[in-house]
């Protein structure tokens, strides 16, 4: 029994030892589903490189969500550039509050993966934590060419993949801009007169203001500042002679005051980088219905660089070293030269809808041949279908008597044809103005004048909003005079006296900024399958206080004012 | 116990079949040959030249096509091409220079492809002469030329490409073959192109006694139209005037007429392996090249605007009087279209265009236009402006050229002769694959003396909003150089990254 028993003892404690041994075993189950490092394992990982930066996360208590999913873009600075910033601000690592570190850690972060490939000159497309945009740009020094962000570090190593996004090292640590905008034009002394006239029109305070916490509901501003120098060449010695000048009132707090419409005139209500300003062709400003019109020639910034009614207007230039300044407000830029709202007085548009930069282009067809352009192909006209074409239409036929005899054919109606076409007008300066359709009146099947055959009604909308008249494609105008067509809202428009050849009027339209605008043509639904014969020669733009039915136009180019 | 015999003979017979394969061993494919059965006889020698031109046309092992390389990389950052809403995120990169190692167009893997097809001619080829009696030294000789001349073309792209590159001299057979291979400094590979040249010289053909042999193979007069532009590249121009007379003086080139249009575009274009010609690409309908997606159907690039504007202009007055190398030639202006390589004629109709079975224009490497203007460019260099000009104007007289386009320089003025040169060039070699590599060669020179013709360039064809950005790169004269795509680097571990994209 004795023998027994120590068998059953050794059996039991084998047994035990080998579940035991069993159970100290983890099984290892694979709970991720990559390998790969996140941004904070990533910085943790090497700290030859960035020892600094992962105390600086740790302390703003930001580690846990650097770890986690998401996707970021973190400019890392490196272990020698927190160096030099902390002997900057007089700080070590240990010294340093939560605040702080917080807030160097939400200056370096966007929540966007942003690869170099799509930096732009200036900001960068998302906003960084701490709510300033990052500017970025390259530079080139003794010829080596790196990139610059925010003016201040540079990227020493680019796009390297983490788990939960992008970082790019930097070599110095990026500091936010501390001033507000108008900090920054009252601490720089050539644009002392322009400081004082922000000052005495009040909108230095509304620059000054940081209207919101949350950096997606703040209102931003960008300041057009000009030099002192840039008023010098233009007569202003000092802020009196420019008050002189403008403050037609006497009080410049006054927003009907001409010098308070010019600072205005000066700022939008926006943040826009040169970038952003060379990539939309007008912005709206302060002063109301006034916009700045900006381009890039060749790789100069100017704005208001207009061709208006076929005189060139030289454009004030922006320069790019002294611009793209940020501020807790917004963003100034430096102007090189005086610049206002200019006072313009309405004046008739007589737009040729079959002149415009693509065809003038061809030398072969403008104004001698006809030509199918495809979609897109035209810059300033649109229209629903992609699989439909525009069609420039030249004709020396008797009965077809265009100006310049060329003419657009856009069939319109509800089915194949155009739905909708879209043209962008050329400038029109603000005003009241009377809208007219020049066509030649037409029909795909029936006769002019006759009921039936194919229609084309068409109702016009002007940015958006309906005209009040519409017009439709295979109506001619009445055989009457020139008074009675007035007085019905019909025109002869051209040097011919063919019936065909009609003026409608569609409406009256306010104009309210000097701008381009839209003008749209809409199938109405009476149109059905529409009409392919749509002859459109002009549309008018004349101020309402003019005569409507003159000049009249010939189809040698020829303007008639009898 | 019968039982058990008969087992045992069963088992015995099973046995004779396996017993009779002798094969059973034998590790050959089935279906190819072997480096070890292959080098026997000159037509197999003369197959594997072949193939060395084959894969200039197309790769077999999926890389892309040689000859889109040659088109992507000479015109992608230059300034007569636009994207298109077909163009791939990867081509807009290069063309806002924002090139990253990751992007494909800069995978060299099928130039690398050609020179080992042209380094296993160069090594194994004379071993055939003892196993083929009837395969002569001369045969041989010429074999080797050709190879070393494709060889030399291949490394003369990838430096104007990529600057530093591994100089790979000897055949890659086996995986024991493999190497890792340093980067060169261009000079060696640039002398490692010239002594490769001058020893193909020699041996070279001159005439194959056929006209489509003589246009798609290596001749001496090939030979000599490298060796010019290597020179003009490496600013000997002494010696590319020598070499440009050597071909000038056979007499046996000439420019085609250009008295009709059409003809002549049928002629240099269509046709191909014109009298104007010297080495061309073949392709065929058995062969066809890779335009047909690229500029008519998918249209992943069309002509930039100032092709038509700046480059040849058109004539206001008289629009009938026009360069014939314009419209209905390098683009259709109605649209941009691409039109060399994918048009049967210059009626600027849909109806000119080649069907994709059609589509086998051939690519030209060099022709005599070629050789006469990079002459023109050697010469003024040299100090001899009329000499150059005189050569433009025969240019320009057989393209009729319009007033417009003609800068009128002093001859004495090396810089305005260089630059109307410059865009003569542009306008005889539109899409031919040749423009960034002469706005790279101008801007270099003297120490890049004209850096600002890049910058120019990228000023026009960047966005607005990225425009400062890549002028400022384009100042970085190592932004002109691709970067080694990231693949080569993980599986090279002796290449290290180009300066500007580490």
């Amino acid at each position: 029994m004795k023998k027994h028993l120590g068998i059953l003892l050794a059996a039991t404690v084998g047994m035990l030892i080998i579940f035991y041994t069993e159970s100290c075993k983890k099984i290892k189950y694979v709970d991720n589903t990559s390998t790969d490092l996140n941004i904070y394992g990533y910085i943790k990982s090497n700290p030859d490189k960035y020892s600094s930066i992962t105390a600086i996360v740790d302390k703003s208590g930001y580690a846990g969500f650097l770890n986690a999913y998401g996707s970021y873009t973190m400019f890392v600075p490196t272990d020698s550039a927190v160096k030099i910033y902390l002997a900057e601000v007089s700080k070590t690592l240990a010294t340093l509050t939560e605040a702080e570190a917080q807030n160097i850690v939400k200056f370096h972060l966007l929540e966007d993966t942003l690869t170099t490939a799509s930096f732009k000159d200036g900001k960068l497309p998302t906003v960084t934590m701490y709510g300033q945009f990052l500017i970025t740009g390259v530079v080139n020094n003794a010829g080596a060419s790196t990139i610059l962000v925010n003016r201040q570090g540079t990227i020493t190593s680019a796009n390297i993949k983490t788990g939960n996004g992008l970082i790019h090292e930097v070599d110095r640590v990026l500091k936010p801009a501390a001033k507000t905008v108008a900090e920054l034009i009252a601490a720089d002394p050539k644009f002392s007169i322009f400081k004082q006239a922000l000052q005495a029109t009040g909108y230095y305070d509304t620059i000054n203001t940081i209207n919101s916490t949350d950096p997606k509901l703040r209102r931003w501003f960008t300041v057009l500042a000009e030099t002192d120098k840039a008023l010098l060449d233009s007569g202003f010695a000092n802020y009196a002679a420019l008050k002189a000048k403008y403050s037609n009132t006497g009080n410049p707090l006054n927003p009907l005051d001409s010098l308070n419409i010019y600072v205005k005139y000066h700022i939008i209500p926006d943040i826009r980088y040169l970038a952003d300003i060379v990539s939309a062709s007008s912005h709206t400003t302060l002063a109301p219905l006034e916009v700045l019109a900006s381009k890039l020639d060749d790789v100069k910034v100017l704005i208001n660089d207009l061709d208006f009614n076929g005189v060139h207007e030289i454009g004030v230039e922006l320069e790019r070293t002294t611009s793209d300044i940020s501020g807790t407000t917004g963003v100034l830029h430096t102007a090189l030269a005086h610049f206002k709202p200019k006072l313009r007085f309405p004046t008739a548009v007589f737009w040729d809808v079959a002149d415009f930069p693509e065809v003038r282009k061809l030398p072969a067809i403008f104004r001698r041949a006809n030509f199918d352009f495809a979609y897109g192909a035209v810059k300033d006209i649109t229209y629903n279908n992609p699989a439909n074409v525009l069609t420039y239409s030249f004709s020396t036929s008797s009965t077809i008597n265009m100006f310049w005899s060329d003419y657009l054919t856009v069939p319109m109606g509800n089915t194949s044809r155009h739905n909708w076409i879209e043209f962008t007008t050329p400038i029109l300066i603000k005003g009241r103005y009377k809208v007219w359709v020049c066509y030649r009146a037409a029909k795909g099947s029936g006769t002019v004048g006759l009921p039936g055959g194919s229609q084309a009604p068409v109702q016009v909308s002007y940015d958006g909003v309906d005209l009040s008249r519409p017009f439709n494609f295979s109506d001619q105008r009445p055989n009457l005079t020139d008074g009675e067509m007035d007085a019905l809202g019909w025109k002869r428009y051209t040097v011919n006296t063919n019936q065909l050849m009609t003026g409608k009027f569609l409406g009256i339209v306010d104009v309210t900024t000097t701008d381009r605008h839209k003008l749209r043509l809409r199938s109405l639904p009476a149109a059905g399958t529409g009409n392919p014969s749509c002859f459109l020669d002009m549309f008018h733009f004349i101020p309402i206080n003019d005569v409507q039915y003159l000049p009249r136009f010939n189809i040698d180019g020829t303007l008639q004012y009898f | 116990m019968l039982k058990k015999t008969v087992l045992k003979l069963l088992m015995l017979l099973m046995l004779v079949p396996f017993a009779s394969c002798k094969k059973w061993l034998d590790l050959q494919p089935q279906d190819g040959l072997t480096g070890a059965e292959y080098w026997k006889t000159k037509e197999q020698v003369a197959a594997a030249v072949t193939g060395c031109y084959i894969s200039l046309t197309g790769s077999q092992t999926g890389a892309r096509s040689n000859t889109e390389s040659f088109f992507v990389w000479g015109e992608l950052r230059a300034d007569m091409l636009t994207s298109t809403l077909a163009t791939t995120p990867e081509q807009i990169d290069v063309i806002n220079v924002n090139m990253l190692p990751s992007n494909s167009i800069a995978n060299w893997r099928g130039i690398y492809e050609t020179i080992n097809y042209c380094n296993t001619v160069i090594d194994y080829a004379p071993g055939v002469l003892a196993q083929d009696a009837t395969f002569t030294q001369a045969a041989l000789d010429k074999a080797v030329a050709e190879a070393k001349t494709i060889r030399a073309l291949m490394y003369f792209y990838l430096v104007r490409t990529f600057d530093q590159v591994p100089l790979k001299l000897k055949a890659t057979q086996s995986d024991k073959d493999i190497v890792s291979i340093p980067k060169s400094p261009q000079e060696d590979v640039l002398a490692q192109i010239v002594k490769d040249l001058s020893e193909a010289e020699t041996a070279a053909v001159v005439d194959y006694g056929d006209r489509a042999l003589n246009k798609g193979r290596i001749t001496k007069a090939t030979v000599n139209a490298i060796q010019a532009d290597v020179y003009l590249w490496m600013e000997k121009y002494t010696e590319a005037v020598a070499a440009c007379n050597k071909i000038i003086s056979t007499a046996a080139f000439g420019l085609v007429d250009g008295a009709d249009a059409n003809t002549w575009y049928r002629t240099l274009y269509v046709n191909g392996n014109s009298n104007e010609s010297i080495f061309e690409l073949q392709f065929d309908n058995q062969n066809l090249n890779p335009f047909y997606t690229m500029f008519n159907v998918n249209r992943k690039f069309i002509a930039s605007p100032i092709v038509m504007d700046e480059i040849y202009t058109i004539d206001l007055v008289d629009p009938l009087k026009a360069d014939i190398r314009g419209d209905g030639v390098a683009v259709r202006s109605t649209d941009q279209l691409i039109w060399k390589f994918v048009a049967l004629s210059t009626n600027p109709s849909n109806s000119s265009l080649r069907v994709q079975s059609e589509s086998f224009a051939h690519w030209i490497m060099y022709r005599y236009a070629d050789v006469l203007l990079i002459k023109a460019e050697a010469l003024n260099q040299l100090g001899k402006g009329a000499e150059a000009l005189d050569i433009v104007t025969q240019i320009r007289t057989r393209a009729r050229a319009l007033v417009a386009t003609n800068t009128n320089p002093s001859p004495t003025d090396k810089l305005l002769v260089g630059d109307f040169i410059l865009k003569e060039r542009a306008r005889e070699f539109a899409f031919e694959g040749k423009r960034w590599y002469d706005l790279l060669r101008n801007a270099r020179r003297n120490n890049y003396q004209r850096l600002d013709l890049l910058l120019d360039v990228v000023a026009g064809t960047v966005p607005a909003n990225r425009q400062q950005s890549a002028i400022a790169k384009m100042k970085d004269k190592n932004c002109h150089y691709l970067p080694i795509f990231t693949y080569e680097l993980t599986t090279n571990k002796a290449l290290v990254q180009n300066p500007f994209y580490k």
